[in-house]
């Protein structure tokens, strides 16, 4: 749905929530994501608000912005952002109260845990603690992460929990499933375009979105990518990223990747490799190799 | 004394001017007209909050957008705009440039450091990797320009070029020169530190005004940048006809069109391969450009 935008003059789509100023929810979310959701809005500069297009309001929050999904969204977004502006309407409140997710939970001297003054979760907040790298055995900080579910650079509903050094990813773990394959003709150019912005090529990304949003069939965009050194960008270890993003730009049908582990192969990866290989799965083989993980002894316990 | 003047409309002019050009190649049109569009954008997050993460490193948090900013200020000081008109007329020139480029990696490691946030702190780390080697490729790029001028101070290497421009006399100069100006503006194919995939790096947690002062700074960086190579390779502020401040300005604004272009239209490596890159390709051909300098200025 998003695509759809790409063409509107005045619109951006933002990386970062801070850079933003109207939550623009499109489509359908699972219950599961709404804590997320809530998250990333109080993370919204003021003044701020939120469009829900083809997408039901949380039903706590106070006159919402609706959108009705056969709709076009852009004079509606134009709209409430004059309005924000001139103050005409008012900023929207936080949606979650302002304290730590987790109760304290802390143990030691300081409270948070871990062994002197590192490690532990104090609040449900993992903080970095010494480990051992796992190319050469360096003792180096851990820290585990999680990303997603609406992060723009990972695939629609994916979330993924990292164990990072440095950039290097340690361990990672599905948090929850990609969003299942929406079946429409255009995801491969979708795909591409998520890979295009990830390897620092945002004209060409919009060019890509707005085919798919025309529906049309952009016949120079393969020889555009090659001429911006899409493809020569991506090392030897990366040929099957190559591979997908060249059939995706085409809308061909990827090589399939076989019996492959999704999270066991970004295990020793560098944080960009790692996010252009998630962002390469077309949605079926994404649901297949990705799954959403089986929850840790006391997890359950710990959700409770 | 009229010097100060001119940096600071060079730099005004140049922030708009790169401002422009940045949305014109993005293909965005609109419907208030292109050339006030920056102007709107300011006016937009200077009415929008500056969101304070938990427990940032505040002096730095604030410190930071203003060190790069000075840094392009005190960088653009030994540009002459002509003969015996700069700031800092020095005559080591060339190495203050090189301290300005070197503190540069610094400002941008802390502004990503003092957001207490994951993906800034990656793209702080990320940028001191990639920054360093880039920074070795650029001094021995502007060594190689001073040989012909046997001097360090940048009017000294502006007058060598009378007969001939450096770009002209040493080719591999300026495209190797550029790669630098990307990094360290931040931008396309070298942009490390504030990239899309870290969604923004170290500019992923700000917002509002500092969002616009940290904007502000990364493009007066890539005019003093512009300005600096238009004087090592494009000769500077020589030229017929106009005067020399007017040639300079001119150059400055091709080079920035160049960068911007090159920013948007290339694509950015995973940081190891472009690592690989720096230190085993264009490491060696900044020194065979050095080389092709000390022979050429040979007796």
């Amino acid at each position: 749905m998003a695509a759809r935008l790409a063409r509107a003059p005045g619109i951006s789509l933002q990386h970062s929530i801070r850079h933003a100023a109207i939550l623009l929810v499109a489509g359908r979310y699972r219950d599961t994501d709404r804590s997320a959701l809530c998250r990333l809005h109080d993370q919204l500069p003021q003044p701020r608000a939120t469009a829900w297009w083809g997408a039901a309001p949380l039903t706590d929050v106070h006159d919402p912005v609706t959108i009705a999904e056969g709709d076009d969204p852009v004079p509606q977004l134009r709209r409430l952002d004059r309005d924000l502006l001139r103050g005409a309407r008012a900023s929207e409140p936080d949606w979650l109260p302002d304290e730590p997710p987790n109760a304290w939970r802390g143990k030691g001297d300081h409270g948070q845990g871990g062994k002197g003054m590192m490690g532990g979760v104090p609040y449900g907040r993992p903080m970095a603690m010494m480990g051992e790298e796992m190319r050469d055995g360096l003792m180096l900080d851990a820290m585990t992460v999680t990303i997603g579910p609406f992060l723009r650079t990972l695939p629609p509903g994916l979330s993924l929990e990292l164990t990072l050094q440095g950039d290097v990813i340690q361990q990672a773990r599905v948090a929850t499933p990609a969003y299942s394959a929406s079946g429409i003709a255009s995801e491969p150019l979708l795909r591409a375009a998520r890979i295009l912005e990830l390897l620092g090529l945002p004209d060409l990304a919009r060019r890509a979105r707005i085919s798919a949003a025309r529906g049309d069939d952009d016949e120079g965009l393969v020889a555009a990518a090659r001429r911006r050194g899409a493809l020569l960008a991506l090392p030897a270890d990366l040929a099957d990223v190559r591979a997908r993003l060249d059939a995706a730009l085409r809308r061909g049908a990827a090589p399939d990747p076989g019996e492959e582990c999704l999270v066991d192969r970004l295990a020793g990866m560098e944080w960009q490799s790692a996010l252009l290989r998630v962002a390469s799965f077309d949605p079926a083989t994404l649901s297949r190799i990705a799954p959403a993980a089986e929850p840790e002894e006391g997890e359950e316990e710990k959700a409770a | 004394m009229t010097a100060i003047p001119l940096v600071f409309a060079l730099l005004a002019a140049g922030i708009w001017l790169s401002a422009l050009a940045e949305r014109f190649a993005s293909g965005r049109r609109f419907p208030s007209g292109t050339v006030f569009a920056p102007l709107l954008q300011a006016a937009r997050l200077l009415s929008q909050q500056s969101v304070r993460t938990e427990h940032p490193d505040g002096l730095n948090w604030v410190l930071s957008p203003i060190a790069y900013l000075t840094l392009a200020v005190a960088g653009l000081s030994v540009v002459p705009f002509a003969p015996e008109l700069a700031v800092a007329p020095l005559d080591t020139g060339i190495v203050l440039w090189g301290a300005c480029e070197a503190l540069t990696i610094v400002a941008v490691f802390l502004h990503g450091w003092s957001a207490n946030s994951m993906l800034p702190l990656i793209g702080g780390y990320r940028f001191v990797a990639i920054g360093l080697p880039a920074m070795l490729l650029s001094m021995f790029v502007l060594i190689a320009a001073a040989l012909p001028a046997q001097s360090l101070s940048v009017g000294a290497i502006v007058e060598s070029q009378r007969s001939l421009w450096n770009v002209v006399r040493q080719p591999l100069g300026l495209p190797l020169f550029l790669l630098l100006g990307l990094a360290i503006s931040l931008r396309g194919p070298m942009d490390y530190g504030d990239a899309a995939d870290l969604s923004g790096g170290t500019a992923a947690e700000v917002s509002g005004p500092h969002r616009l002062a940290w904007g502000i700074a990364r493009l007066a960086m890539l005019t003093a940048f512009a300005a600096m190579g238009a004087s090592v390779f494009l000769g500077g502020y020589l030229g017929p006809w106009l005067p020399g401040p007017v040639w300079l300005a001119l150059k400055t604004a091709a080079l920035l069109l160049v960068l911007t272009w090159l920013g948007r239209n290339l694509a950015r490596m995973p940081a190891p391969r472009m690592m690989a890159a720096l230190w085993l390709v264009l490491l060696p051909l900044s020194f065979l450009d050095l080389v092709i300098a000390g022979v050429e200025a040979l007796p």
